[in-house]
């Protein structure tokens, strides 16, 4: 049968396909969002993009499009280090040698329970990321956590406060909302007639 | 306030953003990469919805309920631009017309911002603030393939060229064009166009690609008053189609 | 959306017996406890094929679920219904992207998974093969399929895998707006007009059978599971699933007086078990293999949809490009 959609019946179908290339997969970009002001920023998931621009296109979109949002960070997935994962009571900043402080700021990432997102646990300044890994011990280690990412404050794209605006009409937009489809009365009203 | 002239003013937006939502709406689901399918339907959805709220608006001003007037016309009563009832073509086609309609729109909506009709001042702020994100989008997409391979340059070349007369036709002067401006209603489609040249030039500039000089292009006009290609009635017929089978009902 | 319809292969016993005990032990306890699994764990080799399978195949259920809803995108009718359909699209783009995601974290990338799809290697729900005739088509999806869908989900929401879990999680959010949209668009049809009632009870009548497919064959037919529901990655049967979908919506659908095509659907209420006519099992098994009214549609359309793509993600690509596995 013919498609019943009319946006496929304009494509072209005439011509053979190719079989699909393989092409090379895009790299992923890790997505961390702050959803109010004042809170950490937590890791939501990943977008596949070329580069940071469009990562942080496509993860304001894939990402942010509902609730609320006042801040969108990304890095490349191949800049994050990641550290093993312990079971949920035993600490993983304590199986990190301590470390020096130093020049380069990096940003923190640590998981508190397993099947949870990670969230940003502080800024820190170290020499290498060795090192970071020793100094997120010291700053964060009273917290137990099972799980770390560090990644270099520089290689994030960290949305512009100036931009916050993007997001500012996300709570109109409630057609995107369960809460927006009441049809109560309208059932009701059905009911009644067939109950008379 | 002179409300005809609001009106009009009001219709050939509203029309504008109602039927390049539409025309967006056909990539949804089959765009290149899922996460720019995403972007794009978003984007699509905000220009339908920004196109309700002047609907709103007009209703305000005594035209009657936005369903109504907004899908029951023939194509002559609309008072779109030709560009955004052109079909979607290729998504480098749809692409272009986006970065050259959206850069425009957010511009129309950041001095509509200073409207003397307090109703619009308010909607355009935060229309204003969707369009950033859609010009954002544009800008990144156009400085990236317009960058990329020769595939991709002369691509984007050849809908340039090819939508260029249409983005011109976006400023077409309203009958009213005296009384929309000295009643501070709007700035007016000529300081409009010249906003909109200073801002995507330097854009195209970093590009591979070549902006069409504007003076050497013959703007695509008669869109504000009614004047159509072939496309725009089959796209209210397939628009409509479910409505027209009872009008009546509410759906 | 997606329903328990997943094709599990037979789980062999040789699958196991190249594991080390001693981690396989702890992995099983590790669940025996409901701890998640995380990327970074280890995990048996055919724990991780299972799963790959069963998330890529709901993965592919979004993309391809997108098309028969798209079909009316463009028709939707009046500025809320078409805000709302195409942002449920939308959203089942955005759910295949999250669950790709969640799959690649095991090790398969998305591009492959593409390719076994379009190859047709790799299956999706069945319920997508078949067409959406009219707008009322499009609210049956939006509401029941959905319901379906959510059904299942919640399930699986509670299994083992955390990258999974979390994708469902904010699926489920998002498809309670699906529901909560599909049933007011068939509440408006219902108590509407005589044109829009006639409309909806005739989609009722095309969608109920792939409906009862959606959950899969009944367990008495299925390929056992049994360690896959131990390792927590089925954690419903599909008699289990349709039963709550029964409970749930079948009251919703009479109140509405719409008729259910199916003279032998009852609830036998001392067993709470509902008794349904046979949905024909056979056709069930005919779509899977590809021979269903839509199948060959909807692959030709994503193959045009990767075609039409190519030459962006071309244009994009870097020499430089290395791609490594996200990380949760």
């Amino acid at each position: 049968m013919d498609s019943l959609d009319p946006r496929i019946q304009r494509l072209d179908k005439s011509q053979d396909l190719p079989e699909k290339e393989n092409l090379d997969q895009l790299e992923t970009y890790e997505v961390f969002l702050q959803l109010k002001e004042n809170k950490p920023y937590q890791h939501v998931g990943v977008v596949h993009a070329s580069d940071e621009d469009l990562a942080f296109l496509f993860a304001k979109e894939q990402y942010s499009r509902r609730l609320t949002c006042t801040g969108l960070w990304v890095v490349r997935t191949s800049n994050v280090y990641v550290s093993l994962t312990t079971d949920n009571n035993e600490n993983v900043y304590e199986r990190f040698e301590d470390g020096k402080e130093g020049d380069i700021s990096f940003e923190v990432f640590h998981l508190l329970k397993r099947g949870k997102q990670h969230v940003h646990a502080g800024t820190i300044n170290s020499d290498d990321i060795k090192s970071a890994f020793g100094i997120a011990a010291r700053e964060f280690g009273e917290t137990t956590a099972l799980n770390v990412w560090i990644a270099r404050s520089a290689d994030f794209l960290k949305s512009d406060p100036g931009d916050v605006d993007i997001w500012s009409t996300l709570p109109d937009k409630k057609f995107r909302d369960a809460l927006a489809y009441k049809a109560g009365d309208k059932l009701k009203n059905f009911l009644e007639k067939n109950r008379s | 306030m002179n409300k005809t002239a609001l009106k009009e003013l009001l219709f050939k937006i509203a029309d504008d953003q109602l039927i390049l939502g539409h025309r967006n709406s056909e990539w949804t689901g089959l765009g290149p990469i899922l996460e720019e399918d995403i972007a794009f339907s978003s984007m699509a959805q905000d220009k339908i919805g920004h196109s309700y709220a002047m609907y709103q608006i007009l209703e305000e001003l005594g035209e009657g309920d936005p369903d109504q007037v907004a899908f029951f016309r023939k194509a002559e009563e609309f008072h779109n631009s030709q560009l955004v009832e052109l079909p979607i073509g290729e998504y480098s086609f749809s692409l272009i017309r986006h970065f050259l309609y959206d850069h425009s729109d957010f511009l129309r909506f950041d001095m509509l911002r200073n409207s003397s009709y307090e109703l619009l001042a308010q909607v355009s702020s935060k229309i204003r603030s969707e369009l950033k994100y859609h010009t954002m989008h544009a800008r990144t997409w156009v400085k990236k393939l317009g960058t990329a391979t020769d595939d991709s340059i002369s691509r984007l070349q050849n809908d340039l060229d090819a939508l260029m007369p249409y983005a011109l036709g976006l400023f077409e002067k309203s009958p009213y064009e005296e009384e929309i401006i000295s009643e501070n209603i709007f700035g007016g489609e000529e300081e409009l166009r010249s906003r909109w040249l200073e801002l995507i030039a330097p854009i195209i500039s970093k590009t591979e690609l070549v902006l069409p000089d504007p003076e050497g292009v013959e703007p695509v006009m008669g869109g504000r008053i009614g004047k159509h290609t072939e496309y725009l009635q089959p796209l209210i017929d397939e628009m409509t189609e479910v409505m027209r089978i009872d009008p009546d009902a509410e759906w | 959306m997606y329903g328990g319809g997943t094709i599990f292969e037979k789980p062999e016993n040789k699958d196991l017996v190249n594991e080390d005990p001693v981690k396989l032990q702890e992995f099983e306890d590790r669940i025996e406890r409901g701890e998640k699994i995380e990327p970074s764990d280890w995990m048996p080799s055919l724990y991780r094929k299972q799963l790959i399978r069963m998330i890529e195949q709901h993965g592919h259920s979004e993309i391809i679920g997108a098309l028969p809803e798209g079909t009316w995108i463009t028709r939707a009718p009046g500025f809320r219904r078409k805000m709302a359909l195409i942002a449920k699209v939308q959203d089942e783009v955005g759910h295949a992207q999250l669950l790709y995601s969640a799959a690649e974290t095991l090790g398969k990338t998305r591009e492959e998974m593409i390719n076994d799809l379009l190859s047709g290697k790799s299956k999706y729900s069945n319920i997508f093969n078949y067409p959406a005739f009219t707008w009322a088509d499009s609210c049956f999806i939006s509401w029941l399929v959905d319901a379906g869908a959510i059904v299942n989900q919640l399930a699986n929401a509670r299994g083992s895998y955390g990258p999974y879990c979390r994708a469902l999680d904010r699926i489920c959010a998002e498809e309670s707006f699906h529901l909560k949209y599909g049933h007011h668009c068939v509440i408006y049809m219902a108590t509407g007009t005589d044109i829009q009632r006639k409309m909806m009870q005739e989609a009722l009548n095309r969608w109920w059978k792939p409906m009862m497919h959606f959950f899969g064959p009944p367990d008495k037919m299925s390929v056992h599971t049994e360690l896959l529901m131990k390792w927590k990655v089925k954690m419903a049967t599909n008699d289990d699933m349709r039963n709550q979908f029964l409970d749930m919506y079948v009251p919703k659908i009479l109140e509405l007086g719409l008729e259910i095509p199916d003279p032998e659907l009852r609830k036998d209420e001392e067993t709470g078990k509902w008794h349904y006519g046979d949905p024909d099992w056979d056709e069930f098994y005919r779509v899977i293999r590809g021979d269903g009214p839509c199948n060959a549609e909807r692959l030709e359309v994503r193959r045009i949809a990767e075609e039409r793509g190519q030459w962006v993600r071309e244009a994009l690509k870097k020499a430089e490009t290395a791609y490594v596995t996200p990380l949760a």
